[in-house]
């Protein structure tokens, strides 16, 4: 049934295989070497293993009932996306090792090599996501939702998803909506746009010039009903009469030197139309060569209720929230090419600088070099997932890396997947679908965090503090939040100079015994009153003070409390001018 | 009647500054600058938002959140003021049920806004 998808799969396998013996492993690290070529041949003894015993059950006798043709093919069905789960765990450790491997000294030649495993290692797992998402779908073994959904704002969505797809301008992009389609219905929203976008996604790559059309009109309206028609038509290379009947057939591109020229796994097609079939729909394509290809599918809906549309963001809140992003770097980890593009997109305009399109290793190198603020994590990505690259990037040795907020964004949000993100220390979720404003907020939320981070890290590497620096004060902040009552902002600086007058003797009685523990409690409760009068310097110098007395630097923590007890005077000379100045207005 | 908010922090200024702006928000706010005072008021008190430092003396913020969710089994919102540097204790809080935290330094807009979107839950 599948003699094309094998030789597909077989190719892979064949070239990862002349590629790994070719390695020289001699020059290797020989742990690092063996465990790479144990999992190599677990993954091709499993891999034998399901090749060689389900073999005999296709030994059966020609003659077989109708009925048990069809069990065949749903067990062979499951049989394949029993394998590709069993072929993925191996080649992921393949993966992992080849980058490990990489990161390792080895001479240019054996880069070379090593990148060789890994482009072949990279298309053979993609290769297997796809036959294993098609064989779930074929199967039954995926779930369809049925929820209210608006659909002109999900074909608007598609469309722009599809607008970043078009590098070239020869390319126009139509939507025709009929004023015949309902706004609101029932149905699978994601399983749509994945058909949808599959089409127009297979429209783009086709097109040199000339314009993709989507159409959508109500074929047949009932009561509680309708049957909605979509069209995508465009002016690609089109396809021959005799290649559009096997089209849809598993692993079957339209010419031999489709892939070499175009790429995919020539799966796309035919999960597109398994879905459409799942959902009582039917699909069909009409072609002619140089002119162009027109697809169409019907599908029938249920009316839905209205949903609420939540992607506008309130005016002021979105102008606010663009101050603070602008100038931010932010890092997406995401696999999906269409996401990438759409929250790239995203992100640009509200003035963030995006890296995007990235391994882990290049990742984690960006991570040491430049001030990232954040980054975006997707768990569900078929490489190396999510939870993987956080768990290197928390364990990583250096504190620039290990400390960068993480949110992690995805579609299916389990309890489970919460406690791993806990675990291992991601810092917010995002759920998929987001809005705008979602997405706004939980990226404020978490950059504040790192900027916390930032100053202490800052201030570890500079141990010199400018003693002007250290008695500045600014009471304008703490009295816009004491609404402006000023009988309140005289208590506080009345409560603030208390706790630096304890924080002081506190101090010089634990010196004496060197009690540094005592010591760096005292400065920990101090740091937050500074804040509030807004005395940078000197809480750089508090937190530098307590960062020494965890580190157990007696002399060091004397050398600070000097300075403070000589600043100290200043500050408050200044902290009591500022506040007469505001009691006189 | 207004909502009641336990804030429990030893800190006496930040506690001034917080109280006087969670009643300016509606709030009767109960305040404790210790442990031992929290577990004494919870006794008797069950409030509609706990907000609690994590560091705190003779009962940490940690070990209220432990009191409350399994001892008392009450599912009042909690939300722990932590310190940077301080990720652990802010995971080790939402492992035993605290719903929200706050960095110091502490901006008492944000947490008014955080304890009114907990209570409306």
């Amino acid at each position: 049934m599948s003699i094309s998808k094998t030789k597909g799969l077989l190719g892979q396998l064949v070239q990862l295989e002349r590629t790994v013996s070719e390695f020289s492993f001699e020059d290797l690290n020989a742990n690092e070497a063996k465990v790479l070529k144990n999992s190599f041949d677990t993954f091709r003894s499993s891999l034998e293993n399901h090749i060689y015993s389900p073999n005999e059950i296709q030994a059966i006798p020609e003659k077989i009932e109708p009925k048990a043709i069809e069990n065949k093919n749903i067990s062979q069905k499951q049989f394949i996306a029993h394998i590709s789960h069993e072929i993925r765990t191996p080649l992921n450790s393949i993966i992992g090792f080849t980058n490990l491997l990489n990161e390792e000294k080895l001479t240019k030649g054996q880069h070379k090599k090593v990148d060789a495993i890994q482009f072949a290692s990279n298309t053979l797992l993609k290769l297997i996501n796809e036959v294993l998402d098609y064989s779930k779908i074929s199967s039954g073994n995926t779930n369809f939702e049925t929820v209210d959904f608006n659909v002109h704002s999900l074909l608007h969505d598609v469309m722009f998803l599809c607008e970043t797809l078009i590098v070239d301008h020869r390319i126009e992009l139509l939507i025709e909506i009929d004023k015949n389609v309902p706004k609101n219905i029932k149905g699978d929203p994601s399983k749509l746009s994945q058909v949808l976008l599959n089409l127009l996604g297979n429209s783009v790559k086709f097109v040199k010039q000339g314009f993709i059309k989507l159409e959508v009109f109500a074929k047949e309206t009932y009561e509680t009903n309708c049957v909605l028609e979509f069209s995508v038509a465009d002016t690609g290379i089109g396809i021959s009469q005799e290649k559009i009947d096997t089209i849809f057939d598993r692993y079957t591109q339209a010419e031999d030197d489709t892939f070499s020229k175009y790429g995919g796994t020539g799966l796309g097609l035919t999960i597109t139309k398994e879905i459409i079939e799942k959902l009582k729909g039917a699909i069909e394509i009409d072609s002619t060569i140089d002119k162009g290809t027109t697809v169409t599918f019907r599908m029938p809906f249920h009316y839905g209720k209205a949903v609420a549309v939540d992607t506008k963001i309130d005016n002021n809140k979105a102008v606010k929230g663009k101050k603070i992003l602008v100038g931010t770097e932010i890092m997406v980890f995401e696999d999906n090419q269409m996401n990438q593009r759409l929250i790239v997109e995203q992100l640009t305009r509200w003035g963030c600088k995006v890296h995007a399109n990235l391994t882990l290793n290049k990742g984690l190198q960006i991570l040491a070099t430049k001030n990232i603020d954040l980054i975006l994590m997707d768990l569900k990505m078929p490489n190396l997932n999510g939870f993987e690259v956080s768990r290197a990037i928390r364990s990583h040795k250096s504190s620039k890396v290990n400390t960068t907020p993480i949110v992690a964004f995805s579609a299916d949000f389990t309890e489970h997947d919460s406690n791993d993100c806990k675990a291992i220390g991601i810092n917010d979720f995002l759920l998929k679908p987001y809005t705008l404003d979602h997405l706004m907020q939980t990226l404020i939320k978490n950059i504040k965090a790192k900027v916390e981070h930032a100053d202490f890290a800052s201030i570890l590497q500079k141990p010199m503090i400018e003693p002007k620096e250290t008695t500045v004060v600014d009471l304008n902040l703490l009295l816009k939040d004491c609404f402006g009552e000023i009988d309140m902002l005289n208590e506080l600086i009345k409560l603030f100079k208390l706790n630096a007058i304890e924080f002081i003797g506190n101090v010089k009685i634990h010196l004496n015994t060197d009690n540094l523990k005592e010591i760096a409690l005292s400065a920990h409760k101090l740091k937050a009153g500074f804040a509030m009068i807004k005395a940078d310097g000197m809480r750089k110098l508090i937190i530098e003070l307590e960062a020494c007395c965890k580190n157990d630097q007696p002399k060091k923590v004397r050398e600070l409390y000097d300075i403070f007890l000589n600043d100290y005077p200043l500050l408050e000379e200044n902290l009591n001018k500022a506040l007469n100045f505001l009691n006189k207005k | 009647m207004s909502k009641r908010v336990l804030l429990a922090d030893d800190d006496q200024l930040l506690a001034s500054l917080l109280n006087f702006r969670l009643e300016k928000g509606g709030y009767a706010v109960h305040h404790s600058a210790n442990g031992k005072e929290v577990k004494e008021y919870l006794k008797n008190n069950i409030p509609d938002i706990i907000v609690s430092d994590i560091m705190m003396p003779y009962f940490s913020g940690i070990e209220l959140i432990d009191y409350v969710r399994n001892e008392l089994k009450s599912k009042t919102p909690i939300i722990i003021i932590s310190s940077a540097g301080n990720e652990q204790n802010v995971l080790t809080a939402f492992e035993l049920g605290a719903n929200d935290f706050i960095t110091k330094p502490v901006s008492p807009t944000e947490l008014l806004v955080r304890i009114g979107r907990e209570i409306s839950k």
